[in-house]
Protein backbone atom coordinates (compact mmCIF):
# COMPACT_ATOMS: atom_id res chain seq x y z
CA UNK A 1 0.00 0.00 0.00
CA UNK A 2 2.65 2.32 0.60
CA UNK A 3 5.89 2.82 -0.73
CA UNK A 4 8.73 2.06 1.37
CA UNK A 5 11.87 2.25 -0.41
CA UNK A 6 13.26 5.36 0.75
CA UNK A 7 12.36 4.70 4.70
CA UNK A 8 16.03 5.52 6.90
CA UNK A 9 16.85 2.75 9.40
CA UNK A 10 14.76 4.71 12.20
CA UNK A 11 11.99 3.22 13.32
CA UNK A 12 8.27 3.78 12.12
CA UNK A 13 7.67 5.94 15.66
CA UNK A 14 7.74 9.04 17.84
CA UNK A 15 11.00 10.25 18.93
CA UNK A 16 12.23 13.27 20.46
CA UNK A 17 14.89 15.86 20.08
CA UNK A 18 17.39 15.32 22.55
CA UNK A 19 18.52 18.84 24.04
CA UNK A 20 21.08 19.62 26.98
CA UNK A 21 18.64 20.60 29.83
CA UNK A 22 17.48 16.36 29.38
CA UNK A 23 20.74 14.43 29.18
CA UNK A 24 21.21 14.05 33.11
CA UNK A 25 17.44 12.19 32.97
CA UNK A 26 19.09 10.29 30.02
CA UNK A 27 22.19 9.34 31.81
CA UNK A 28 20.54 8.26 34.91
CA UNK A 29 17.95 5.97 33.57
CA UNK A 30 16.47 4.59 30.11
CA UNK A 31 13.69 6.59 29.05
CA UNK A 32 10.79 5.60 27.02
CA UNK A 33 11.59 7.93 23.52
CA UNK A 34 11.82 5.06 20.18
CA UNK A 35 14.56 7.53 18.54
CA UNK A 36 16.29 10.36 19.19
CA UNK A 37 17.62 13.38 16.76
CA UNK A 38 20.49 15.85 17.78
CA UNK A 39 21.88 18.94 16.18
CA UNK A 40 24.99 17.81 14.58
CA UNK A 41 26.55 21.28 15.00
CA UNK A 42 26.27 20.86 18.83
CA UNK A 43 28.38 18.13 18.81
CA UNK A 44 31.38 19.40 16.45
CA UNK A 45 33.52 20.02 19.45
CA UNK A 46 36.58 17.94 20.06
CA UNK A 47 35.37 16.50 23.13
CA UNK A 48 33.63 17.42 26.57
CA UNK A 49 31.21 16.06 28.73
CA UNK A 50 28.01 16.38 26.60
CA UNK A 51 29.57 14.26 23.41
CA UNK A 52 30.70 12.26 26.05
CA UNK A 53 26.90 11.67 27.02
CA UNK A 54 25.80 11.31 23.47
CA UNK A 55 28.44 8.62 22.74
CA UNK A 56 27.11 6.61 25.78
CA UNK A 57 23.11 7.09 24.55
CA UNK A 58 24.28 6.07 20.92
CA UNK A 59 24.10 2.73 22.35
CA UNK A 60 21.04 2.84 23.76
CA UNK A 61 18.80 4.64 21.20
CA UNK A 62 18.27 4.77 17.50
CA UNK A 63 19.56 8.24 16.23
CA UNK A 64 19.44 10.82 13.71
CA UNK A 65 21.57 13.76 13.29
CA UNK A 66 20.39 16.78 12.24
CA UNK A 67 22.55 19.46 11.03
CA UNK A 68 21.70 23.16 11.12
CA UNK A 69 24.53 24.57 9.38
CA UNK A 70 25.62 23.36 6.18
CA UNK A 71 23.76 26.01 4.15
CA UNK A 72 22.76 23.96 1.35
CA UNK A 73 21.31 26.80 -0.77
CA UNK A 74 25.06 29.16 -0.32
CA UNK A 75 25.92 30.03 -4.04
CA UNK A 76 29.60 30.16 -3.08
CA UNK A 77 29.22 26.50 -2.17
CA UNK A 78 30.02 24.48 0.98
CA UNK A 79 32.29 24.45 3.32
CA UNK A 80 34.64 21.89 3.20
CA UNK A 81 35.95 21.89 6.65
CA UNK A 82 32.30 21.51 8.34
CA UNK A 83 31.82 18.67 5.74
CA UNK A 84 35.33 16.98 7.16
CA UNK A 85 33.64 18.06 10.29
CA UNK A 86 30.87 16.36 10.11
CA UNK A 87 31.74 13.00 8.29
CA UNK A 88 34.19 12.87 11.27
CA UNK A 89 31.26 13.05 13.50
CA UNK A 90 29.08 10.45 11.38
CA UNK A 91 31.45 8.10 11.27
CA UNK A 92 31.67 7.77 14.90
CA UNK A 93 27.81 7.81 15.51
CA UNK A 94 26.89 5.72 12.50
CA UNK A 95 23.59 7.84 12.92
CA UNK A 96 20.38 5.93 11.00
CA UNK A 97 19.37 9.09 9.32
CA UNK A 98 21.03 12.27 8.69
CA UNK A 99 19.19 15.32 7.56
CA UNK A 100 20.08 19.26 6.44
CA UNK A 101 17.79 22.40 5.31
CA UNK A 102 16.62 23.82 2.45
CA UNK A 103 17.68 27.28 3.46
CA UNK A 104 21.16 28.93 3.76
CA UNK A 105 22.85 30.17 6.57
CA UNK A 106 26.30 31.13 5.18
CA UNK A 107 26.97 34.20 3.15
CA UNK A 108 29.37 34.32 0.12
CA UNK A 109 32.42 35.78 2.38
CA UNK A 110 31.47 33.18 4.75
CA UNK A 111 30.08 34.75 7.51
CA UNK A 112 27.64 32.22 9.32
CA UNK A 113 24.32 34.12 10.24
CA UNK A 114 23.20 31.06 12.91
CA UNK A 115 19.82 31.20 10.99
CA UNK A 116 18.01 29.32 7.99
CA UNK A 117 17.08 32.08 5.48
CA UNK A 118 15.24 31.34 2.12
CA UNK A 119 15.99 30.60 -1.12
CA UNK A 120 14.39 32.16 -4.59
CA UNK A 121 13.49 29.15 -5.97
CA UNK A 122 14.61 29.60 -9.58
CA UNK A 123 16.31 27.59 -11.63
CA UNK A 124 19.80 29.36 -10.90
CA UNK A 125 19.06 28.45 -6.73
CA UNK A 126 17.58 24.59 -8.14
CA UNK A 127 21.16 24.08 -9.80
CA UNK A 128 23.10 25.57 -7.04
CA UNK A 129 21.26 23.73 -4.23
CA UNK A 130 21.13 20.24 -6.23
CA UNK A 131 25.23 20.49 -6.59
CA UNK A 132 25.48 21.44 -2.92
CA UNK A 133 23.39 18.11 -1.63
CA UNK A 134 25.35 15.47 -4.14
CA UNK A 135 28.47 16.96 -2.90
CA UNK A 136 27.32 16.81 0.55
CA UNK A 137 26.14 13.02 -0.09
CA UNK A 138 29.85 12.40 -1.44
CA UNK A 139 31.62 13.72 1.13
CA UNK A 140 29.20 12.74 4.22
CA UNK A 141 28.91 9.32 2.30
CA UNK A 142 25.57 8.93 3.23
CA UNK A 143 22.22 9.44 1.60
CA UNK A 144 20.70 13.08 2.78
CA UNK A 145 17.02 13.98 3.88
CA UNK A 146 16.83 17.66 2.77
CA UNK A 147 13.93 19.59 5.16
CA UNK A 148 10.99 22.29 3.55
CA UNK A 149 11.84 25.47 5.66
CA UNK A 150 9.60 27.73 7.55
CA UNK A 151 9.43 31.36 5.84
CA UNK A 152 8.54 34.33 6.72
CA UNK A 153 9.02 35.94 3.27
CA UNK A 154 9.00 34.89 -0.68
CA UNK A 155 10.61 36.51 -4.06
CA UNK A 156 9.22 37.59 -6.84
CA UNK A 157 11.52 35.61 -8.64
CA UNK A 158 10.54 32.40 -9.17
CA UNK A 159 10.68 29.77 -11.64
CA UNK A 160 8.91 26.97 -9.03
CA UNK A 161 6.80 26.75 -6.22
CA UNK A 162 8.56 24.79 -2.92
CA UNK A 163 6.97 21.69 -3.78
CA UNK A 164 8.08 21.33 -7.26
CA UNK A 165 11.52 22.58 -6.31
CA UNK A 166 11.79 20.04 -3.46
CA UNK A 167 10.77 17.38 -6.06
CA UNK A 168 13.30 18.34 -8.26
CA UNK A 169 16.42 18.55 -5.92
CA UNK A 170 14.84 14.80 -4.66
CA UNK A 171 15.25 13.36 -8.26
CA UNK A 172 18.27 15.02 -9.67
CA UNK A 173 20.08 13.96 -6.51
CA UNK A 174 18.75 11.11 -4.94
CA UNK A 175 18.24 12.90 -1.71
CA UNK A 176 15.34 12.35 0.77
CA UNK A 177 12.66 14.54 2.13
CA UNK A 178 12.47 15.17 5.90
CA UNK A 179 8.99 16.30 5.97
CA UNK A 180 8.37 19.29 8.99
CA UNK A 181 4.76 19.45 9.38
CA UNK A 182 4.93 22.62 11.26
CA UNK A 183 6.97 24.54 8.81
CA UNK A 184 4.60 23.23 6.31
CA UNK A 185 2.01 25.15 8.16
CA UNK A 186 3.79 27.93 9.40
CA UNK A 187 5.14 28.31 5.64
CA UNK A 188 1.39 28.31 4.39
CA UNK A 189 -0.26 30.16 6.72
CA UNK A 190 2.91 33.04 6.10
CA UNK A 191 1.84 32.76 2.63
CA UNK A 192 -1.73 32.61 2.27
CA UNK A 193 -1.55 29.35 0.71
CA UNK A 194 -3.36 25.60 1.36
CA UNK A 195 -1.43 23.69 3.72
CA UNK A 196 -3.43 20.76 2.28
CA UNK A 197 -2.56 21.48 -1.19
CA UNK A 198 1.40 21.99 -0.51
CA UNK A 199 1.07 18.57 1.55
CA UNK A 200 -0.29 16.85 -1.89
CA UNK A 201 2.37 18.49 -3.93
CA UNK A 202 5.49 17.06 -2.33
CA UNK A 203 7.81 14.56 -3.26
CA UNK A 204 5.95 12.06 -0.57
CA UNK A 205 7.59 8.49 -1.50
CA UNK A 206 10.37 10.47 -0.80
CA UNK A 207 9.58 11.13 2.87
CA UNK A 208 12.12 9.73 5.39
CA UNK A 209 11.26 11.66 8.52
CA UNK A 210 8.59 13.79 9.31
CA UNK A 211 9.09 16.63 12.23
CA UNK A 212 6.83 18.32 14.45
CA UNK A 213 6.83 21.47 16.81
CA UNK A 214 4.91 24.18 18.12
CA UNK A 215 4.88 27.78 16.61
CA UNK A 216 4.10 31.33 17.90
CA UNK A 217 1.56 33.40 16.43
CA UNK A 218 2.20 37.73 16.62
CA UNK A 219 -0.54 40.17 14.88
CA UNK A 220 0.32 42.59 11.88
CA UNK A 221 -1.28 45.00 10.12
CA UNK A 222 -2.16 42.41 7.87
CA UNK A 223 -3.11 39.50 9.65
CA UNK A 224 -1.50 37.20 11.73
CA UNK A 225 2.09 35.72 11.32
CA UNK A 226 3.46 32.33 12.20
CA UNK A 227 6.71 31.77 14.24
CA UNK A 228 8.53 28.52 14.28
CA UNK A 229 9.83 28.95 17.79
CA UNK A 230 9.71 25.51 18.78
CA UNK A 231 8.57 26.94 22.19
CA UNK A 232 5.41 25.22 23.24
CA UNK A 233 2.90 22.22 22.61
CA UNK A 234 1.95 21.54 18.84
CA UNK A 235 -0.91 23.41 17.62
CA UNK A 236 -4.25 21.80 16.78
CA UNK A 237 -4.17 22.26 12.89
CA UNK A 238 -0.14 21.06 12.78
CA UNK A 239 -1.42 17.96 14.44
CA UNK A 240 -4.65 17.29 11.79
CA UNK A 241 -2.00 17.96 9.18
CA UNK A 242 0.13 15.50 10.73
CA UNK A 243 -2.67 12.60 10.58
CA UNK A 244 -3.20 13.55 6.79
CA UNK A 245 0.30 13.45 6.18
CA UNK A 246 0.65 9.87 7.55
CA UNK A 247 -2.30 8.34 5.99
CA UNK A 248 -0.22 9.79 2.11
CA UNK A 249 2.60 8.39 3.61
CA UNK A 250 2.03 5.18 6.06
CA UNK A 251 4.20 4.46 8.73
CA UNK A 252 7.21 6.80 9.13
CA UNK A 253 9.76 7.83 12.26
CA UNK A 254 8.04 11.36 13.68
CA UNK A 255 10.23 13.41 15.70
CA UNK A 256 8.67 15.99 18.37
CA UNK A 257 11.40 19.27 18.28
CA UNK A 258 11.22 21.52 21.43
CA UNK A 259 14.34 24.64 21.45
CA UNK A 260 12.97 27.25 23.46
CA UNK A 261 11.31 27.28 26.64
CA UNK A 262 12.26 24.32 26.53
CA UNK A 263 9.93 21.79 29.35
CA UNK A 264 10.36 19.38 31.76
CA UNK A 265 11.22 16.02 29.95
CA UNK A 266 7.79 13.91 30.91
CA UNK A 267 6.25 17.45 28.79
CA UNK A 268 8.02 16.41 25.86
CA UNK A 269 7.62 12.86 25.78
CA UNK A 270 3.92 13.60 26.47
CA UNK A 271 3.89 15.15 22.93
CA UNK A 272 5.97 12.06 21.52
CA UNK A 273 3.20 9.54 22.82
CA UNK A 274 0.15 11.85 21.36
CA UNK A 275 2.00 11.50 17.86
CA UNK A 276 2.90 7.65 18.39
CA UNK A 277 -1.18 7.53 19.07
CA UNK A 278 -0.97 8.77 15.27
CA UNK A 279 1.07 6.43 14.04
CA UNK A 280 -1.14 3.63 15.68
CA UNK A 281 -3.96 5.00 13.76
CA UNK A 282 -2.05 4.33 11.02
CA UNK A 283 -0.68 1.25 11.69
CA UNK A 284 -4.28 -0.25 12.69
CA UNK A 285 -5.72 1.07 9.28
CA UNK A 286 -3.00 -0.63 7.25
CA UNK A 287 -2.42 -4.00 9.06
CA UNK B 1 20.21 39.43 -9.38
CA UNK B 2 21.89 36.43 -8.56
CA UNK B 3 22.06 34.19 -5.93
CA UNK B 4 25.22 35.39 -4.31
CA UNK B 5 24.85 39.04 -4.57
CA UNK B 6 21.40 38.02 -3.30
CA UNK B 7 22.83 36.63 -0.42
CA UNK B 8 25.36 39.32 0.10
CA UNK B 9 22.67 42.14 0.62
CA UNK B 10 20.71 40.17 2.43
CA UNK B 11 23.62 39.43 5.01
CA UNK B 12 24.31 43.29 5.02
CA UNK B 13 20.47 43.89 5.64
CA UNK B 14 20.52 41.19 8.67
CA UNK B 15 23.86 42.18 10.58
CA UNK B 16 23.97 45.65 9.89
CA UNK B 17 20.79 47.22 10.61
CA UNK B 18 21.26 49.53 8.17
CA UNK B 19 18.89 51.80 6.36
CA UNK B 20 16.94 49.48 3.64
CA UNK B 21 18.06 48.15 0.63
CA UNK B 22 15.97 49.47 -2.47
CA UNK B 23 17.76 46.98 -4.88
CA UNK B 24 16.47 43.96 -2.08
CA UNK B 25 13.24 44.90 -1.44
CA UNK B 26 12.78 45.17 -4.85
CA UNK B 27 12.89 41.56 -4.83
CA UNK B 28 10.34 40.91 -2.42
CA UNK B 29 6.59 39.12 -2.99
CA UNK B 30 3.58 40.54 -0.72
CA UNK B 31 2.98 44.48 -0.80
CA UNK B 32 5.70 46.58 0.40
CA UNK B 33 3.98 47.51 3.87
CA UNK B 34 4.70 43.83 4.72
CA UNK B 35 8.38 44.04 4.17
CA UNK B 36 10.24 45.40 7.22
CA UNK B 37 7.88 43.09 9.12
CA UNK B 38 8.89 39.80 7.58
CA UNK B 39 12.27 40.47 7.10
CA UNK B 40 12.79 41.98 11.20
CA UNK B 41 11.47 37.78 11.85
CA UNK B 42 15.18 36.97 10.46
CA UNK B 43 16.74 39.70 11.93
CA UNK B 44 15.41 38.90 15.10
CA UNK B 45 16.58 35.28 14.95
CA UNK B 46 20.02 35.93 14.15
CA UNK B 47 20.51 37.88 16.82
CA UNK B 48 18.81 36.30 19.02
CA UNK B 49 20.70 33.28 17.94
CA UNK B 50 24.06 34.76 18.86
CA UNK B 51 23.29 36.62 21.48
CA UNK B 52 22.16 33.65 23.37
CA UNK B 53 25.51 32.22 22.76
CA UNK B 54 27.58 34.98 24.21
CA UNK B 55 25.06 35.07 27.14
CA UNK B 56 25.56 31.59 27.40
CA UNK B 57 29.43 31.65 27.15
CA UNK B 58 29.77 35.18 29.56
CA UNK B 59 27.34 35.12 32.50
CA UNK B 60 29.28 36.90 35.07
CA UNK B 61 30.21 39.97 32.41
CA UNK B 62 26.40 40.17 32.03
CA UNK B 63 25.93 39.83 35.58
CA UNK B 64 28.74 42.69 36.12
CA UNK B 65 27.02 45.42 33.57
CA UNK B 66 23.56 44.15 33.24
CA UNK B 67 21.46 42.86 31.23
CA UNK B 68 20.44 45.97 28.64
CA UNK B 69 23.72 46.77 28.70
CA UNK B 70 25.23 43.12 27.89
CA UNK B 71 22.72 43.28 25.63
CA UNK B 72 23.83 46.29 23.76
CA UNK B 73 27.49 45.55 24.17
CA UNK B 74 26.96 42.19 22.24
CA UNK B 75 25.45 43.24 19.50
CA UNK B 76 27.90 45.67 18.42
CA UNK B 77 30.12 43.18 18.85
CA UNK B 78 27.80 40.43 16.60
CA UNK B 79 27.46 43.53 13.61
CA UNK B 80 31.42 43.67 13.91
CA UNK B 81 32.42 40.15 14.75
CA UNK B 82 30.35 37.50 12.97
CA UNK B 83 30.93 34.04 12.91
CA UNK B 84 32.69 32.48 10.00
CA UNK B 85 32.21 29.11 11.18
CA UNK B 86 28.79 27.11 11.48
CA UNK B 87 30.25 25.83 14.98
CA UNK B 88 29.24 28.21 17.74
CA UNK B 89 31.06 26.40 20.64
CA UNK B 90 33.83 28.62 19.14
CA UNK B 91 31.42 31.97 18.58
CA UNK B 92 33.11 34.45 21.15
CA UNK B 93 36.53 33.95 21.36
CA UNK B 94 36.85 37.21 20.09
CA UNK B 95 34.80 39.03 22.84
CA UNK B 96 36.88 39.37 25.73
CA UNK B 97 39.65 41.92 23.14
CA UNK B 98 36.58 43.52 21.80
CA UNK B 99 35.32 44.34 25.36
CA UNK B 100 39.14 46.21 25.97
CA UNK B 101 38.70 48.70 23.32
CA UNK B 102 35.02 49.34 23.67
CA UNK B 103 34.93 52.56 24.66
CA UNK B 104 31.44 52.77 26.81
CA UNK B 105 33.21 49.87 29.15
CA UNK B 106 36.45 51.60 29.48
CA UNK B 107 35.33 52.37 33.57
CA UNK B 108 35.50 48.40 33.80
CA UNK B 109 39.37 47.79 33.17
CA UNK B 110 39.10 44.39 34.65
CA UNK B 111 36.07 42.61 32.79
CA UNK B 112 37.73 42.22 29.65
CA UNK B 113 40.01 39.88 32.46
CA UNK B 114 36.55 38.64 33.56
CA UNK B 115 35.45 37.14 30.05
CA UNK B 116 38.75 35.53 29.17
CA UNK B 117 38.16 33.80 32.64
CA UNK B 118 34.88 32.79 31.24
CA UNK B 119 36.22 31.76 27.60
CA UNK B 120 38.97 29.93 29.53
CA UNK B 121 36.04 28.21 31.24
CA UNK B 122 34.38 27.65 27.57
CA UNK B 123 37.79 26.03 26.24
CA UNK B 124 38.14 23.72 29.33
CA UNK B 125 34.13 22.86 28.52
CA UNK B 126 34.60 21.41 24.73
CA UNK B 127 38.43 20.65 25.11
CA UNK B 128 39.86 16.97 23.95
CA UNK B 129 39.27 14.02 25.81
CA UNK B 130 43.28 12.82 26.82
CA UNK B 131 44.05 10.69 29.43
CA UNK B 132 45.55 12.13 32.87
CA UNK B 133 48.72 11.69 34.07
CA UNK B 134 48.59 8.96 36.91
CA UNK B 135 50.96 8.68 40.26
CA UNK B 136 52.29 5.44 39.49
CA UNK B 137 52.85 6.28 35.56
CA UNK B 138 55.29 9.16 37.33
CA UNK B 139 56.53 6.86 39.52
CA UNK B 140 57.21 4.55 37.14
CA UNK B 141 60.01 7.32 35.62
CA UNK B 142 63.59 6.73 36.30
CA UNK B 143 65.02 9.17 38.67
CA UNK B 144 67.70 10.16 36.08
CA UNK B 145 65.02 10.94 33.68
CA UNK B 146 63.29 13.10 35.90
CA UNK B 147 65.12 16.05 35.09
CA UNK B 148 64.57 16.18 31.80
CA UNK B 149 60.93 15.19 31.66
CA UNK B 150 58.79 17.03 29.95
CA UNK B 151 55.01 17.44 31.98
CA UNK B 152 52.54 17.91 29.47
CA UNK B 153 49.26 20.37 29.87
CA UNK B 154 45.69 18.47 29.85
CA UNK B 155 44.10 19.63 26.67
CA UNK B 156 41.57 21.19 29.05
CA UNK B 157 43.53 22.76 31.55
CA UNK B 158 44.30 26.59 30.85
CA UNK B 159 46.04 29.25 32.67
CA UNK B 160 45.07 32.66 32.94
CA UNK B 161 47.67 35.74 34.51
CA UNK B 162 45.75 38.93 35.22
CA UNK B 163 46.48 42.53 36.83
CA UNK B 164 42.73 42.16 38.52
CA UNK B 165 41.50 39.44 41.07
CA UNK B 166 39.62 38.02 38.48
CA UNK B 167 38.51 34.36 40.22
CA UNK B 168 37.38 36.33 43.23
CA UNK B 169 35.08 38.79 41.16
CA UNK B 170 33.97 35.32 39.39
CA UNK B 171 33.76 33.90 42.60
CA UNK B 172 31.18 36.89 44.11
CA UNK B 173 29.10 35.95 41.23
CA UNK B 174 28.63 32.01 41.85
CA UNK B 175 25.33 31.26 43.78
CA UNK B 176 26.86 31.78 47.75
CA UNK B 177 29.23 33.54 46.90
CA UNK B 178 30.46 36.30 49.06
CA UNK B 179 29.59 40.65 48.06
CA UNK B 180 31.51 41.98 45.22
CA UNK B 181 32.14 45.11 47.46
CA UNK B 182 34.96 42.79 49.47
CA UNK B 183 36.69 41.78 46.52
CA UNK B 184 39.86 44.16 47.34
CA UNK B 185 40.64 45.25 43.23
CA UNK B 186 44.22 45.64 43.51
CA UNK B 187 45.19 42.38 44.03
CA UNK B 188 46.42 40.97 40.65
CA UNK B 189 46.03 36.74 40.31
CA UNK B 190 47.15 34.00 38.22
CA UNK B 191 44.10 31.25 38.09
CA UNK B 192 43.82 27.56 36.69
CA UNK B 193 40.90 26.27 34.76
CA UNK B 194 40.58 22.55 33.78
CA UNK B 195 38.14 19.70 33.57
CA UNK B 196 38.02 17.00 35.88
CA UNK B 197 35.00 14.23 35.63
CA UNK B 198 33.58 16.29 33.13
CA UNK B 199 32.96 19.24 35.28
CA UNK B 200 34.95 22.80 35.13
CA UNK B 201 36.89 23.48 37.75
CA UNK B 202 39.20 26.54 38.85
CA UNK B 203 41.33 27.83 41.33
CA UNK B 204 44.01 29.84 42.14
CA UNK B 205 47.63 28.95 41.53
CA UNK B 206 50.86 30.23 43.50
CA UNK B 207 53.47 32.32 41.63
CA UNK B 208 55.80 29.14 41.71
CA UNK B 209 52.55 26.86 40.52
CA UNK B 210 52.18 29.36 37.80
CA UNK B 211 55.79 29.48 36.84
CA UNK B 212 55.99 25.57 36.64
CA UNK B 213 52.72 25.30 34.59
CA UNK B 214 53.96 27.72 32.25
CA UNK B 215 57.15 26.48 31.67
CA UNK B 216 55.33 23.31 30.76
CA UNK B 217 53.52 24.98 28.07
CA UNK B 218 56.94 26.15 26.54
CA UNK B 219 58.05 22.36 26.85
CA UNK B 220 60.75 23.30 29.29
CA UNK B 221 62.35 20.33 30.77
CA UNK B 222 61.39 19.70 34.18
CA UNK B 223 64.40 20.43 35.87
CA UNK B 224 64.42 24.34 34.32
CA UNK B 225 60.58 24.37 34.82
CA UNK B 226 61.50 23.78 38.85
CA UNK B 227 64.34 26.26 38.47
CA UNK B 228 61.57 28.90 37.43
CA UNK B 229 59.23 28.29 40.25
CA UNK B 230 61.88 28.49 42.79
CA UNK B 231 62.76 31.95 41.93
CA UNK B 232 59.21 33.04 41.74
CA UNK B 233 58.73 31.05 44.87
CA UNK B 234 61.89 30.22 47.36
CA UNK B 235 59.89 27.40 49.16
CA UNK B 236 58.15 25.93 46.30
CA UNK B 237 58.09 22.28 47.18
CA UNK B 238 57.50 19.76 43.88
CA UNK B 239 55.94 16.87 45.77
CA UNK B 240 53.57 18.68 47.49
CA UNK B 241 52.69 20.67 44.33
CA UNK B 242 52.67 17.30 41.92
CA UNK B 243 50.61 15.32 44.13
CA UNK B 244 48.06 17.91 44.07
CA UNK B 245 48.16 17.99 40.06
CA UNK B 246 48.11 14.24 39.69
CA UNK B 247 44.59 14.44 42.39
CA UNK B 248 43.34 16.95 39.89
CA UNK B 249 43.95 15.60 36.77
CA UNK B 250 45.34 18.50 35.15
CA UNK B 251 48.56 16.98 33.37
CA UNK B 252 48.00 14.55 30.45
CA UNK B 253 49.66 11.23 30.09
CA UNK B 254 52.32 11.30 28.02
CA UNK B 255 52.22 9.02 24.60
CA UNK B 256 52.64 5.61 25.50
CA UNK B 257 55.75 4.77 23.16
CA UNK B 258 57.48 7.53 24.92
CA UNK B 259 57.15 6.30 28.53
CA UNK B 260 57.76 3.12 27.60
CA UNK B 261 61.30 3.93 26.05
CA UNK B 262 61.98 6.05 28.92
CA UNK B 263 61.37 2.65 31.40
CA UNK B 264 62.98 0.46 28.93
CA UNK B 265 66.52 2.65 28.69
CA UNK B 266 66.50 3.42 32.37
CA UNK B 267 66.05 -0.85 32.76
CA UNK B 268 68.84 -1.32 30.27
CA UNK B 269 72.58 -2.00 31.33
Amino acid sequence: MFDLRNRTALPAQAGIGLRHPHLPEFLAAPQPAAWLEIHSENYLAPGGPRLGALERLRGDYPLSCHGVGLSLGSAAGLDAAHLARLRYLYDRLEPEAISEHLAWSTAPDGTFLADLLPLPYTDEALAIAAANIERAQQALGRRLLVENPSTYLRFQQADWDEAGFLSELVRCTGCGLLLDVNNLYVSAVNHGSDPQAVLNALPLTAVGEIHIAGHARVATSWGELLIDDHGSPVAGPVWALLAATLRLTGPCPVLMEWDTNIPELPVLLAEAERAEGYLREITGASG
Amino acid sequence: MHLAELQTRMQRMLLSGGGPDPALLALLADTPEQHERRLAVYRNNVRHALLSVLEAAFPVVEQLVGVECFTATALTFIAEHPPHRPVLYAYGVDFPGFLTEFQPLVELPWLADVARLEWARNEALFAAEAEPLAPDQLASIPADKLAGLQLQLHPATQLLESSWPVHAIWAAHQPGGGPLEAVDLQQAETVMVWRQAGTVRQRLLTPGEFALLAACVKQSPLAEAVEAAIQQEPAFDLRIVLARWLNEDVLERPIMTLLTSQTCGGSSP
